[in-house]
């Protein structure tokens, strides 16, 4: 969801600091001492709100509790990571959910590329990778082309250098040499199939 | 480091701090944070902002859900070990016994990037396995390297990440990133001594507008793929 106008700082700081103060707190006791009252007092003060920020997401209960349970298990065991320096308990948690998100939506629409969250916010630590092998491509030089195109049959080139050189007209390069329309058409298909050949076959 | 000039604008980094955006784009945006103070500031400003309207202010329904039971199962579990931090990724790309100091959000990508060819020229490319999200490729401009003229059919992110080049729109330097699609035409190069490293993104293949290179459209998809 995008939001049109960043909200001012007025209405940020109607949150009290004593409010982030408390959270920051439990988040402390958590991590230190595995305080399991402290916990269940964040869990009880963010999963609702997660909620309804996961409702808004995803639009169903199932994943919306999913994502509330995932965030708040980073919480439980990663509590040590959060720097009270860099801004705001609810800050860390909303980054946290945002990347769980990321991830379901991910999975969900298995979307083919290998960008994972922690690439993007390393909210938490960096996961490891799975090494892949190396993609080789090939790739062509303006000078193999070059040579390529040299090597058409002039008729050819002389319709391709029109067209592609002087940005010709196919009609313009019809009447220029006085040959039909179909013609320049033919010997314009001919000269690019043969060079796309010669560039397959390059590979 | 030099002055960065060309930024993100603020609907790419509300998009990058939501998670709203493309992958490929926030991959970008994340490049230039590693590069970029003010930016990094500005996504941390938009991040309490969302957790403020999105969790603080959250409106809570009364529904119950099975919070006692989820919340027991969490408790249930286990600290995780300190051990999976920090794989280590290379920090550098090497190209012709020169290495190049990535930013952290490329660094993963090393190990994902083919061989560099020489494309044109003084231009050599390594293409980057994103797995799927447009084309992406490391961009070496030795001194008086040239990309042929080109229009976007979809867009072009380009960062900068080492020396600096122009495209006769503008003067890129390091860390500078630009955003540029259909509507523009260029021809980036690079005339500083030292050549220039662009990472460059493009979700569909380039368009050459001029000369022999436009011979290259109809094989695009070949070219830059
Ligand atoms: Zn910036």
């Amino acid at each position: 969801m995008l939001v049109g106008l960043p909200l001012d700082n007025q209405t940020s700081a109607t949150m009290s600091a004593d409010e982030n103060d408390k959270l920051c707190h439990w988040l402390n006791v958590v991590a230190n001492d595995r305080c399991r009252q402290s916990f269940t007092r964040l869990f009880n003060h963010f999963a609702p709100r997660l909620r309804s920020y996961a409702l808004k997401q995803f639009g169903n209960e199932a994943q919306a509790m999913e994502l509330v349970q995932d965030t708040m298990t980073n919480v439980w065991q990663k509590a040590y990571l959060f720097n009270a320096d860099k801004g705001a308990a609810s800050t860390w948690i909303f980054t946290i959910a945002r990347n769980i998100r990321f991830d379901m939506l991910r999975k969900q629409q298995s979307r083919k590329e290998d960008i994972c969250s922690e690439d993007l916010w390393p909210v938490l630590f960096e996961q490891t990778a799975d090494p892949k092998a190396l993609s080789m491509e090939h790739n062509i030089t303006l000078e193999q082309v070059e040579q390529y195109f040299e090597s058409l049959p002039q008729k050819q080139k002389d319709v391709l250098e029109a067209i592609y050189f002087e940005g010709k007209s196919q009609q313009e390069v019809a009447d220029e040499l006085g040959v039909p329309l179909g013609t320049v058409k033919s010997r314009t298909r001919l000269g690019l199939q043969r060079l796309k050949e010669m560039l397959n076959e390059q590979d | 480091m030099s002055k960065i000039n060309f930024h993100p604008d603020h609907s790419h980094l509300l998009a990058f701090a939501t998670g709203e955006g493309q992958p490929g784009t926030n991959l970008m945006v994340s490049a230039h944070l590693d590069l970029c103070p003010m930016c990094r500031e500005k996504v941390r400003e938009i991040e309490a902002q969302q957790a403020h309207s999105e969790i603080e202010i959250a409106a809570l329904d009364m529904m119950p859900g099975n919070y006692a039971a989820m919340l027991n199962s969490i408790m249930a579990k286990p600290l995780v070990a300190d051990d999976v931090i920090g794989a280590s990724y290379p920090k550098t790309i090497e190209l012709d016994g020169r290495h190049f100091a990535l930013p952290r959000t490329l660094q993963r990508y090393v190990h994902k990037t083919g061989n560099w060819s020489r494309l044109v020229g003084k231009l050599w490319q390594a293409p980057v396995d994103l797995g799927g999200v447009g084309s992406a490729h490391f961009i070496y401009m030795e001194k008086g390297g040239r990309v042929p003229e080109h229009t976007h059919r979809g867009s072009e992110l380009t960062l900068v990440l080492d020396g600096e080049f122009s495209d006769g729109l503008n003067h890129y330097e390091t860390g500078d990133m630009t955003f540029l699609d259909g509507r523009h035409q260029h021809t980036p190069m690079s005339d500083a001594d030292e050549g220039c490293l662009v990472f460059s993104l493009v979700d569909k293949p380039l368009h050459f507008t001029s000369g022999l290179a436009r011979l290259l459209n109809p094989f695009s998809h070949l070219f830059m793929k």
